[in-house]
């Protein structure tokens, strides 16, 4: 019974997770005239001088986003976990807010405040000072997201530290700046590393920011390729996004091995036993400045584009800055007048609770196979399922419009462009999330628990229903609106897999900001409406499990 | 090598919660002295003061001729210039340093030239038993070397005080006993004063010139092992020494 139900998993996981990656890699092969091998999309594709020019930005501008990341992110993370900076809890949740929230947010903010020519900033300036659509402007907006991934990795592996490492050179006589140089920073080099490389696998596989910012520069990164080739309509056109996809979920491979590599060889044994309450540095004198900086930067990480959105969002007419100019009107306008946003705002909206609710029950079921038998082969389902979590969300999709687009295995009609499709990419994609979020929750409850309600002679089910669904409501609930509130304005793979008439929030804010630079505001509204769902989604996260998920 | 003296120390953390209060001690220079005490009494605190890692509210406290800590009048002399040594429970050797560069580390902050340093580390090896084993890395040591790796790292440096803060605990019962008679031994040829902290009392009569017994964050009594074994001043440490 148990071994079919593992059986079973197994096939789901593997139709779900495995196979549209082989469709995809069968159909780039086989893509010669009737279904014969042809490497002609290959070939193609790595002789295009475009292609070429991509994978080159690609890797330069993630290089540099990873590298800003970390000069921003590891001063951050030492401030706040080894000093006595004040209300150093605070400002973590507050620098962190930027993990939760889609860059292409940033864009669309930074658009309104530095455009080269209608931009609020330079307006303020008198001229073009600041150019967004440049490479620089690339990398900063990126940047001013993702060093998040810095901050948190080098944060969590300062706190796990034993702080008598420092302690002890601290005694050697060694002042702060020469303790971080010569015993921290080693110390925690293999998760500056780890976190780096996360940086520069979720910037290549970005799309709305290069799209957004990138594009019209005519820096085309891999990703807006693939979305160009595939907006081509023609097969030839599918079969090369095809083939450039495959190059760019090679290179994330690549990425993510060389990741686990450095995470296990060069991890010291840097946590101690017992908790030690670290002494922190007194900054003294430079208190102060060390505030007025970090505030500083919260400023323009933050607060500023969220103003500029704002600030459009309110605008009567855009461009303008006078107080009658203030309305509400273009919130109205969006939810409720405009047919395209409002029913935008409800797709997602739908989505996000079918695909969090089917992503968390799969999940829950799945993981307590993983954690509570002891099935052979039981650790293939967390492999599988986390297959599409670690793969760019481009190729996912891809993969799922080559694998589904006739219908589930020739049944039914075309996925293509339907509420079920996107349903099915959100879920595979965040899958091994609900797993890994549930998994923990499983290990925190004692088998006791579950072998007194056996006793008792309540059945596998019941047990299930009256022992672990209560103990497991904090992880589920996190794991819930932690996939729920990505979904509602995912973009990256939504985009990829819609067409004209099937809006969600993502597409729509894309679309308006794209295609209609002066859209009233409509785009500002959203992202704002989105900004404020991350917010609430954190802090209910937050609440309902007393701190332990949530930024 | 110099004396300790602590001054009416206390260390606050909120309104009515003292970790340790009205602690006035004099340890004289080349002294052995342990304290000794039920978990959470105050023991770790108190030590950390010493070396600055903590800091007292109330108090003063010299190391030598100076003064150290007078928050009373704003003075806080800052760990990395007190000139203390220490041990720590989970000894701190640096994993990604050799023995060699663990012990040499002082030195090359304090600017000491190379051969000198050089002479200086083979000598403190030498005296803690660890010579040969200076290109090991803290990964391939027993525990025990990784404790004598920490205890010439406290050393190299000459400092005015050597801290040691339940060094022997994660080590085996056979061990603990050799280390006890060798750090009292190195102690001794050193003429090191030593401050060590434990709430193990056989630890502290074998080792120590004088105990000084903790309860909540005060001293109940001060004296020579025998002087406590044979007049303790009441039930708590009669019970805590027997
Ligand atoms: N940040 C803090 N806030 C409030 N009380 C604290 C704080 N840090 C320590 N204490 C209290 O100070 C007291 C002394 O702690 P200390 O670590 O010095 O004890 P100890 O004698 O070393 O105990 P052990 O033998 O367990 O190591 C304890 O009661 C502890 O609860
Ligand atoms: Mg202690």
């Amino acid at each position: 019974m148990k071994k079919t139900v593992l059986g079973l998993s197994i096939f789901i996981l593997l139709v779900l997770c495995v196979y549209p990656f082989l469709e995809l890699f069968l159909k780039v092969i086989y893509s010669g005239p009737g279904g014969t091998l042809s490497f002609d999309a290959f070939n193609s594709v790595l002789t295009s001088d475009t292609i070429l020019t991509a994978v080159k930005n690609t890797l330069l501008v993630s290089t540099a986003v990873s590298l800003l990341s970390c000069l921003v992110g590891i001063p951050l993370a030492w401030l706040l976990s080894r000093t006595d900076f004040p209300w150093n809890r605070r400002f973590r949740s507050w620098l962190c807010l930027p993990y939760a929230i889609p860059p292409y947010i940033g864009a669309i903010a930074w658009i309104f405040l530095a455009n080269p020519t209608t931009g609020l900033l330079n307006r303020i300036l008198g001229h073009s000072f600041l150019n967004v659509y440049t490479f620089s402007g690339l990398v900063w907006i990126e940047s001013s997201f993702l060093y998040t991934f810095i901050l948190l990795t080098v944060h969590a592996s300062l706190e796990r530290m034993d702080s008598s490492f420092e302690e002890a050179a601290r005694l050697s006589g060694a002042g702060p700046l020469k303790i971080f140089k010569d015993i921290t920073l080693p110390l925690i080099r293999p998760s500056i590393l780890g976190g780096g490389l996360l940086v520069f696998l979720a910037t290549a596989a970005s799309f709305g920011v290069p799209a957004l910012i990138g594009s019209p520069a005519r820096i085309y990164l891999i990703t807006t390729q693939i979305y160009t080739f595939q907006k081509m309509g023609s097969m030839s056109g599918i079969y090369r996004a095809g083939a450039l996809s495959m190059l760019l979920l090679f290179s994330a491979a690549v990425t993510l091995l060389i990741q686990q590599r450095i995470l296990r060889k060069s991890q010291f044994q840097t946590v101690s036993g017992k908790s030690s309450r670290p002494s922190l540095i007194e900054l003294g004198k430079w208190k102060t400045p060390s505030v007025i900086l970090v505030c500083a930067f919260l400023f323009l990480v933050f607060i500023l584009p969220l103003s500029g959105v704002f600030i459009s969002a309110l605008s009567k007419v855009q461009g303008e800055f006078s107080f009658d100019n203030w309305t509400f009107s273009n919130f109205y306008r969006v939810l409720f007048e405009t047919q395209e946003t409002g029913r935008a705002f409800w797709n997602s909206f739908s989505l996000g609770v079918i695909a969090a609710t089917l992503a968390c029950l799969l999940g829950a079921f799945l993981s307590y196979i993983q954690v509570k038998t002891k099935l052979k082969g039981r650790n293939l389902l967390d492999l599988l399922a986390s297959l599409p979590y670690s793969t760019p969300g481009t190729v996912v999709a891809l993969a799922l419009i080559l694998a589904f687009s006739n219908g589930f295995f020739g049944v039914g009609p075309s996925l293509y462009n339907t509420l079920g499709m996107l349903a099915l990419a959100y879920i595979v994609k965040y899958l091994s999330f609900a797993m890994k979020t549930t998994a923990d929750g499983y290990r925190q409850i004692d088998d006791v628990l579950d072998e007194a309600s056996r006793v008792s002679g309540a059945g596998w089910g019941r047990t299930m229903l009256y022992i672990w669904l209560p103990l497991m409501k904090a992880p589920l609930v996190a794991a819930w609106f932690l996939i729920f509130m990505p979904v509602v304005s995912e973009l990256t793979m939504t985009i990829l897999l819609t067409g004209p008439g099937l809006e969600t929030v993502g597409t729509v804010i894309f679309q308006l900001q794209e295609y209609a630079d002066a859209s009233g505001g409509s785009a500002s509204v959203l992202a704002i409406l989105v900004v404020m769902l991350v917010v609430l989604v954190n802090w209910i996260v937050k609440k309902s499990s007393d701190g332990r998920y949530g930024l | 090598m110099s004396q300790v003296k602590f001054e009416g120390i206390k260390k606050q953390y909120a309104a009515d919660v003292f970790a340790v209060s009205d602690f006035t001690l004099t340890i004289e220079d080349g002294e052995f002295v342990s304290f000794l005490g039920p978990s959470g009494c105050g023991k770790t605190t108190t030590l950390r003061m010493i070396a600055g890692l903590e800091k007292n509210t109330h108090g003063k406290i010299y190391l030598g001729d100076d003064l150290v800590s007078d928050p009373e009048n704003k003075f806080f002399l800052p760990p990395e210039k007190r000139h203390v040594g220490m041990v720590f429970q989970s000894y701190a050797v640096w994993p990604h340093m050799n023995v060699y560069d663990n012990v040499a580390y002082p030195l090359k902050i304090q600017k000491v030239p190379k051969d000198e340093i050089e002479k200086r580390v083979l000598e403190m090896l030498k005296v803690v038993e660890l010579n040969g084993l200076e290109k090991r890395m803290p990964n391939q040591l027993s525990g025990g070397q990784q404790q004598r790796v920490a205890l010439a790292r406290g050393l190299v440096m000459q400092p005015k005080v050597l801290l040691l803060d339940e060094p022997l605990s994660n080590l085996d019962a056979k061990l603990r006993e050799k280390m006890r008679t060798d750090i009292r031994a190195i102690q001794q040829s050193l003429k090191l004063t030593v401050v060590y902290v434990t709430h193990d009392q056989i630890e502290a009569n074998t080792m120590s010139d004088r105990i000084v017994i903790m309860k909540s964050g005060k001293i109940l009594q001060v004296g020579s092992p025998k002087e406590i074994k044979s007049n303790p001043v009441n039930d708590f440490v009669r019970e805590f020494i027997q």
